[in-house]
């Protein structure tokens, strides 16, 4: 695993050369900023009318965690299905058009270290995502007392799902040489793997005579990243999602290296 | 390894033996077989589409063979992929470049992937760089560089690791003639001080004459001459008479071939003939 910190390094250098990692950035920023803008705003209006109509248990439960911290860092989990394929799209592709893979595959290295060193170019961009989105609730320790804990496992958890979907980005880098190929099937692949397969399994389920709970659904459910999502950012870590993400993550990546290994037998 | 050195000619650094490829239908090099010994300067001759570019991406791992074995410096390409890979410098037919690096970034990265150990390195980016003549741009991008300097660039990438095996897929191929000369005085130079073996491509006869003492040549996918150039212009012929007469002789065995269907036995007897 020599060569995996010189593969990571350079495609991180190339990374930031270019104007992809910029752009990815710039609107991550202001994405984030108007999201968390507007939760802050949220929460102050809904402090205001419970304010108005006296309802003083109402305001008691209310709290940054839940009314702020956690929609603000839900709905950039979601930006991230959007973004994230600009990041990695070119991963392999790009070694692909440029051919560069004959470079790569002929030097002394193994495709283990090629992928392992791409997976850890991207986790080092989205650890600087995670890094812009981690700033906005630290402001709020300034002025109030949200719950370190909490907020910490609510950055923690966009992390872990965006190093998943990294992985996803590898893969899908992979399958092709062209760049927007590799694009638009890493957010297909995000949507299906995120948001998606709840609702598939509702309609499925739907037309035949298993229930919600059938064994099914339950293994399809787990596979949605989703539902760990949305667990983690109530601050319950739990090692059964954090072993989803370590398993969904192994799995793209071992795909990735069947994938590069079965091009050469080609 | 053992029988990589014990073969007839002791010391082959790249041996090949009953070398094929096929794509579906199509069989891009037929049955090839050829040795080169340590230190020698061979070139590899066909005509466009005659399988150069598929023999050296075996020969250098990136495309498996369907048939047959390939060793270099006596490991299998395959089975000690890395041994073997690690004693090759392969200069592809397109220069694998990244155009946002800077020739010294992308030599030292290139280093690194060939395991030239940290104490070294810095001295061989340097030697690399100041051998292919590079000194001057080793700080610009390479996206700014013309394509001369980018063939420079891609042979620097080749020599860093000072490897036994060079593989250099048509050298000088898109170049102007200035461009031309100069890649072929540094490939001669290479040969002289290196002692590398070198295996080039090219379809230019001009070229082989220049710098090769011995010539392979293919024509769809199979060898049809093996010799030194010495030998092969023994008779007052030019290279090209050779060329000439070896291609079209290939062709009426095709034609007379298609009668009888024996592929290999035409290939062998062709080979046989001119040796």
């Amino acid at each position: 695993m020599r060569h995996t910190g010189t593969i990571a390094a350079r495609e991180l250098r190339s990374l930031f050369i270019s104007p992809v990692a910029y752009v990815v950035l710039t609107l991550w920023s202001v994405i984030a900023g108007t999201f968390f803008l507007a939760s802050l705003i949220g929460f102050q209006e809904r402090l205001i009318q419970l304010q108005q109509y006296q309802m003083l248990q109402q305001i008691q439960a209310m709290n940054l965690n839940d009314g702020l911290i956690e929609p603000f860092i839900g709905s950039m989990w979601v930006i991230i299905l959007f973004l994230l394929p600009a990041v990695t799209m070119g991963l392999i592709a790009s070694e692909k058009a440029n051919g560069t893979d004959e470079l790569l595959l002929t030097s002394p290295i193994t495709i283990w270290e090629i992928v392992i060193g791409k997976f850890l170019a991207g986790v080092g961009f989205v650890f600087v995502m995670s890094g812009i989105v981690a700033f906005f609730p630290a402001i709020l320790f300034v002025y109030g007392e949200p719950e370190v804990g909490r907020t910490i496992s609510g950055v923690v958890s966009l992390m872990l799902v965006s190093v998943t979907y990294v992985a996803v980005g590898v893969f899908a880098s992979s399958v092709t040489r062209n760049q927007l190929i590799a694009f638009i099937l890493t957010f297909v692949l995000l949507l299906i793997l995120g948001m998606m397969l709840p609702f598939i399994v509702e309609i499925s389920m739907a037309g035949s005579g298993l229930g919600s709970d059938s064994a099914i659904s339950q293994i399809v459910n787990w596979m949605s990243t989703g539902n760990h999502v949305e667990r983690m950012l109530k601050g319950l870590i739990d090692t059964a999602d954090l072993a989803y993400f370590v398993i969904a993550s192994a799995v793209f990546l071992v795909l990735s290296k069947t994938v590069i290994e079965s091009a050469r037998w080609r | 390894m053992q029988e990589g050195t014990a073969g007839t000619s002791g010391a082959a650094v790249i041996e090949v033996e009953g070398l094929s490829k096929r794509y579906g239908d199509f069989e891009a090099v037929r049955d090839l077989s050829f040795r080169i010994g340590a230190g020698e300067v061979v070139g590899f001759l066909g005509p466009n589409g005659a399988g150069k570019t598929t023999t050296m991406r075996m020969l250098t791992g990136f495309v498996p063979p369907s048939d047959g074995r390939i060793r270099i410096d006596g490991a299998d390409i395959f089975s000690e992929g890395l041994i073997a890979r690690r004693a090759i410098g392969y200069l592809p037919e397109t220069p694998p470049l990244y155009p946002e690096m800077t020739p010294t970034g992308y030599i030292d990265f290139v280093a690194r992937l060939k395991d030239v150990p940290r104490s070294r390195r810095k001295g061989a980016v340097e030697r690399a760089l100041s051998r292919c003549g590079l000194l001057d741009v080793s700080h610009r991008e390479i996206r700014q560089l013309s394509k001369g300097y980018r063939q420079r660039v891609g042979l620097a990438q080749a020599i860093v690791h000072e490897p036994k095996v060079l593989v250099l897929d048509e050298p000088t191929v898109g170049l102007d003639p200035i461009q031309i000369r100069e890649i072929r005085a540094l490939i001669g130079d290479l040969a002289k001080t290196g002692g590398q073996t070198i295996l080039l491509s090219t379809h230019i006869l001009a070229e082989v004459e220049a710098i090769c003492q011995r010539a392979i040549l293919v024509h769809h996918g199979r060898k049809v001459l093996d010799q030194p150039i010495s030998e092969m212009m023994g008779g007052g012929l030019s290279l090209e008479d050779v060329f000439a007469r070896v291609m079209t002789r290939e062709v009426d065995e095709e034609i007379g071939l298609d009668d009888h269907g024996g592929v290999g036995a035409a290939g062998r007897a062709g080979n046989g003939g001119a040796a």
